[in-house]
């Protein structure tokens, strides 16, 4: 039996809404299948008031042993550094984050909130927002940089706008059932089993990637749409054409853009106007290149690739 | 389903006419804003917000607000033909941005060119 506690901070709850929709596992199995005991979850949880709070301290005080603690949403610093702006059971939630934190054996952090600011962290970043151990790419954030749990691990970081599911569910069956061990975490704290390859990975878009026959509109079967719709699949590491939304689908095979939600920048460019769905350019050339890839190598193969394009590339194959 | 925003029907006869007429007017000497290139994202949606706000049956506006030449430019050190251009249809020599829908020939060049 693992004790689970999930708190959300400066949060929309959309990680809750994903995590409710998780199929392999489901929330159900991890209750039924991987021995979890939720103690508090805040779409879940019965109590209410003080009867939470005194779940939290209990977990504070060791009297119940805190074996994962979830944070979902930033850590709101505002006003002036005190997290008055998100007060919970009674005091700034910030002061419940480090003390609980300090308690579990181990602390997951769950979208891109959570790990390093995401959306509410866009400057100028009224709420002082932080993720628990990142500010964006800064390592540091709520928590700071040495920070490890109980058993030695940093915050496991599992990013997105929000985290897919089963990403969610199947980290905390690993932690649960012991297997934290296994986990290997890449410089941003998330689990390289799902952040190592890149959103491109396993897109239907490929051929056209390959071909560099773009989309030009949103919707459109035909054409890559990194070219010129701002996609940040060949850049972004997430496994979204992998492990697929609701079993049968993703962003880029429903002809809308990555938008990198799994990288600590996000959202990108700081929303500035024009930025948002079309790819940034200087002199004709992507801003961002592919990873990797350099500026003279990308001109280089763009032009040999779109010369030995098959008429069939430029046509949509994917008809009734 | 049909797409968004996509190519007409293609009639191959109708794309040569027209590709014959916009070979004809640039030869004839239409001066088209072939400068400055698009040097930042900045620059092309404003060159692009104004082909939106252009008739679209006036061709001499598009050609002159795109830039198109019928030759190729350099710039940055790259050539920028429209054969290497990601809105370049290469088996219909055939210009894809949705505010040009243009026939093209794979050497001309255009300031909105990317690739």
């Amino acid at each position: 039996m693992a004790n689970l506690l999930w708190l959300q901070g400066g949060a929309c709850s959309g990680n809750t809404m994903s995590f409710l929709n998780a199929e392999e596992p489901s929330a159900c199995d991890l209750v039924t299948d991987f021995g979890i005991n939720v103690l508090w979850q805040p779409s879940l949880g019965l109590e209410l008031g003080d009867d939470v709070k005194a779940i939290l301290e209990k977990c504070i005080s060791g009297e119940i042993q805190l074996d994962i603690f979830v944070f979902e949403g930033t850590v709101v610093n505002a006003p002036d550094g005190t997290g008055e702006w998100n007060r919970f059971c009674g005091r700034a939630m910030k002061e419940w984050v480090k003390e609980l934190s300090a308690a579990a054996q181990f602390v997951v952090a769950i979208g891109d909130c959570a790990t390093w600011g995401g959306i509410p962290a866009t400057a100028p970043n009224p709420s002082e927002s932080q993720g628990l151990q990142f500010l964006k790419r800064e390592h540091g954030g709520a928590l700071g940089a040495s920070f490890t749990s109980k058993a030695g691990l940093p915050v496991i970081n599992i990013p997105g706008c929000p985290a897919h599911p089963d990403w969610v569910t199947q980290i905390l069956v690993a932690v649960a059932t012991g297997r934290a061990g296994d986990l290997s975490l890449d410089e941003f704290q998330r689990p390289k089993t799902f952040f190592s390859s890149f959103t491109q990975t396993g897109c239907t878009r490929n051929m056209h990637f390959a071909y560099k026959v773009s989309a030009t509109a949103f919707g459109q079967r035909k054409g890559c749409l990194f070219y010129d719709l701002g996609c940040r699949g060949p850049m972004t590491h997430s496994p979204c054409n992998r492990i697929l939304w609701n079993r049968v689908s993703s962003k880029t095979r429903a002809g809308m853009p990555c938008l990198g939600c799994t990288e600590p920048e996000f959202p990108f460019f700081d929303l500035a106007p024009g930025t948002v769905f079309k790819t940034q350019t200087v002199m004709g050339v992507p801003k961002d290149l592919p990873a990797g890839v350099d500026k003279k190598g990308y001109v280089k193969l763009t032009a040999a690739a779109k010369g030995a394009a098959p008429a069939w590339a430029e046509e949509d194959i994917f008809v009734v | 389903m049909s797409e968004t925003a996509s190519a007409p029907p293609v009639d191959a006869a109708a794309d040569e006419r027209l590709r014959a007429e916009i070979a004809a007017r640039l030869k004839a000497g239409l001066e088209t804003e072939a400068w400055p290139r698009a040097e930042t994202s900045e620059m092309v949606n404003e060159i692009v917000a104004r082909l939106q706000h252009a008739t679209p049956e006036d061709l001499d506006a598009k050609l002159t607000i795109a830039g198109v030449t019928d030759h190729t430019i350099e710039a940055d050190e790259i050539e920028q033909p429209c054969e290497t251009c990601m809105y370049y249809l290469v088996h219909r020599r055939f210009c894809e941005l949705p505010e040009l829908m243009i026939p093209v020939e794979p050497q001309w060049s255009c300031r909105l060119w990317r690739i």
